[in-house]
């Protein structure tokens, strides 16, 4: 059984409207983020991973499987949605217990998996009120509950850290971050770079429906050529540092940093860059540290799409 | 596996069943389904009111009457001879007829009422100028007459009406509800086959229409029965095939259910707005008569009307188009009645199974 989430030439219209276009992934294990702004495709790719809607053209198979299996395949995925919504009447408890119920669990069985889930979600005290009527991050941890109550080996989550307080945000990331130790899948989507870049293992960045890069973010910056990696190098003499750099053909730009503490170089060869460094280090500069500064989701994504708003 | 399914399907009529029959939108089926209980009932109070008031005026009778001392009155007979055959009356009342004989010509005559009552039947007597002029008699409505009152009210009302209209609210909201509610997403990211929910779904709609409508058309029976006494409901019971009656009226109720149940699980899933199903499946219901033979056998009334227990007569004085409604122009035996319903409800059905496997969620559209 493959352990990827394999996405083939995948496309969706809602009549003509395009939803995704031609999208061709494979998302190994960790937490991938889906980094886009509002109506960049998101959501539907979700959507078209769990069979909520299904693709106009292209197949999509999570660990060999499709969602034409439903027995099985619910009981691997977890699909926490943006759909703010709950079957009528039903109290938080209540919600994780039908669901349970319809996995042919018996009832033993349902009631302590709901509670396990209800204590990890921190909602304990809530969990005999109408789920309609919680707050909206209660609302959110109801439903996280949901796609975890079955621990499911993928769990897809469509902005999980919405209406959370600073708390429970790092509670659920710590969450997050088991989850995919264990070696699950943790599929997120955030339009909050800052989130999203400590998160992730692997990013992909959607605009306009058609995926634009995917990998590690180092590795997508790396490949983004036309634009000089910048780096930021703490060191006892940035001046003297500074009139080496310029004799080099790949060193774009050298200015002080505001502090006056370092240098911030770009360069058009980051391989020749660190290469160079070494030689320095050893010619007697004391340089304090050498790192990147624009290898982040937010710096990757204005490079590749527009600016940070975009995303926003 | 079936024993998953099973569960499964468990699992969906339990929350659905609690949706459907306890959710403050499905008010109006309730009162579609138990209005004609009221009717009946109201009857029979009236009924009940009235044989008390015969039999009151019966008792303040000189001595008992029968049908015979009735006949016995005729017109010419004096208010003495009257009063020879029949004793004193109960109650005498004097009237006044005006009669228009032209313009501004009008001929007053003075009336006297004289009412008897043996029990069951009152007789009035009227006299003019001291002899009588003509008689009337008003009498309870019998069993029999009641029983066909019934059966236009099945036919026409409730089959038609309250049981179709039910069954377009309660099926048609199944799925289309949830859409509507933004929370059908809980069931398609359960792992549970769409067919199993479809059926799940279906028997939970199908109980919660059985209970409703079946216990209303139990109800509107003993509503029916309340008015008359034991002797003839014995007899009713016990002589004249009730039981088989009661019983066919409670299958009938069950298999409309189950007949429009399918159709408007179907049109739940093809259509947003469920006017247009609604009305396109009255009309062809109602076209029923006028449709060629093969057309039919689809529809759920056809075989509904073969299996009615009592065929309701036919006035000639009856408007055509409710003579067409009532008329059952190709009977057939309640066997094919049964097997042809649950086969146009099976096909139904799996059409419906073959549109809920390409189910999608798109809330922003609906």
């Amino acid at each position: 059984m493959s352990d990827a989430i394999v996405f083939e030439d995948v496309s969706k219209f809602y009549g003509d409207v395009l939803g995704v276009n031609r999208v061709n992934l494979s998302l190994p294990p960790g937490i991938t983020s889906l980094v886009g702004p509002n109506g960049s495709g998101k959501t539907t790719l979700m959507n078209l991973m769990t069979g909520l809607i299904r693709p106009s053209r292209g197949s999509i198979r999570i660990l060999g499987m499709t969602c034409d299996e439903p027995e099985k395949f619910f009981r691997l995925v977890g699909y926490c949605t943006q759909f703010d919504s709950f079957p009528k009447g039903l109290t938080g408890y209540e919600f994780l217990y039908s669901y349970l119920l319809l996995f042919g669990y018996d009832r033993t069985t349902c009631d302590e998996l709901a509670w396990k889930a209800i204590a990890n979600v921190g909602l304990t005290e809530a969990a005999h009120r109408k789920a309609a009527g919680y707050s909206k991050g209660m609302r959110q941890r109801i439903r996280l509950a949901q796609a975890l109550v079955h621990d499911p080996r993928i769990l897809i989550l469509d902005e999980p850290l919405n209406g959370l307080d600073p708390l429970v945000r790092a509670e659920t990331i710590a969450l997050f971050r088991s989850f995919a130790k264990r070696g699950c899948h943790v599929i997120l989507s955030s339009h909050v770079l800052h989130e999203v870049d400590i998160i992730s293992d692997q990013v992909v960045l959607m605009s306009g429906g058609y995926v634009v890069a995917e990998g590690k973010i180092q590795d997508v910056r790396d490949e983004i050529q036309d634009q000089p990696m910048q780096i930021l190098i703490r060191c006892d003499r940035p001046s003297e540092l500074a009139a080496r750099l310029f004799q080099q053909d790949h060193v774009v730009e050298a200015r002080l940093h505001k502090d006056r503490l370092g240098l911030v170089v770009k360069t058009s060869s980051p391989s020749r860059f660190y290469l160079l460094m070494n030689k320095i280090a050893l010619d007697g500069i004391g340089i304090e540290s050498v790192a990147p500064v624009d290898d982040d989701v937010n710096s990757v994504y204005g490079y590749l799409i527009g600016t940070e708003e975009a995303a926003r | 596996m079936k024993q998953l399914w099973r569960a499964q399907a468990a699992a969906v009529i339990r929350l659905e069943l609690k949706k459907t029959l306890f959710a403050r939108r499905g008010l109006w089926i309730y009162f579609l389904a138990f209005a004609p209980v009221a009717l009946f009932l109201a009857h029979s109070l009236v009924e009940i009111h009235l044989h008390g008031v015969r039999r009151e005026m019966a008792r303040r009778m000189s001595r008992p009457l029968t049908e015979a001392d009735f006949a016995a009155v005729h017109e010419g007979m004096t208010r003495d001879e009257v009063v020879a055959v029949l004793g004193r009356p109960a109650a005498s009342r004097m009237q006044v007829r005006t009669t228009v004989k032209g313009p501004g010509q009008v001929e007053l005559t003075p009336l006297e009422s004289l009412q008897y009552s043996d029990g069951r039947t009152e007789l009035i007597v009227w006299l003019r100028n001291g002899t009588v002029a003509g008689t009337g008699t008003t009498s309870g409505i019998s069993l029999g007459q009641d029983s066909h009152v019934f059966a236009g009210v099945f036919q026409f009302f409730f089959l038609r009406l309250a049981v179709f209209f039910g069954c377009l609210g309660i099926f048609m909201n199944l799925f289309r509800g949830e859409m509507l509610d933004k929370s059908m997403h809980f069931y398609l990211l359960a792992p549970i086959r769409r067919e199993v929910l479809l059926a799940g779904k279906y028997l939970a709609g199908l109980l919660a229409a059985t209970v409703i409508f079946a216990s209303s058309t139990a109800l509107q029976i003993a509503a029916m029965l309340v008015q008359f006494d034991s002797n003839a409901i014995d007899q009713y019971l016990y002589k004249n095939h009730g039981f088989a009656e009661i019983a066919s009226y409670l299958g009938i109720t069950v298999l409309a259910c189950v007949g429009y149940g399918s159709v408007f699980l179907a049109a739940g899933l093809l259509f947003r707005n469920p006017i247009i199903p609604a009305a396109f499946v009255l009309i062809w219901e109602a076209a029923n008569p006028i449709l060629p033979s093969l057309l039919k056998k689809v529809s759920v009334i056809y075989y509904l009307k073969s299996l009615c227990p009592v065929q309701i007569p036919i006035d000639p004085a009856m408007p055509p188009l409710i003579a067409l409604l009532v008329s059952n122009a190709q009977p057939i035996s309640a066997y094919v009645a049964v097997i042809g319903l649950f086969v146009l409800s099976a096909a139904v059905l799996a059409t419906s199974m073959k549109l809920v496997h390409t189910l999608e969620i798109n809330y922003t559209t609906e």
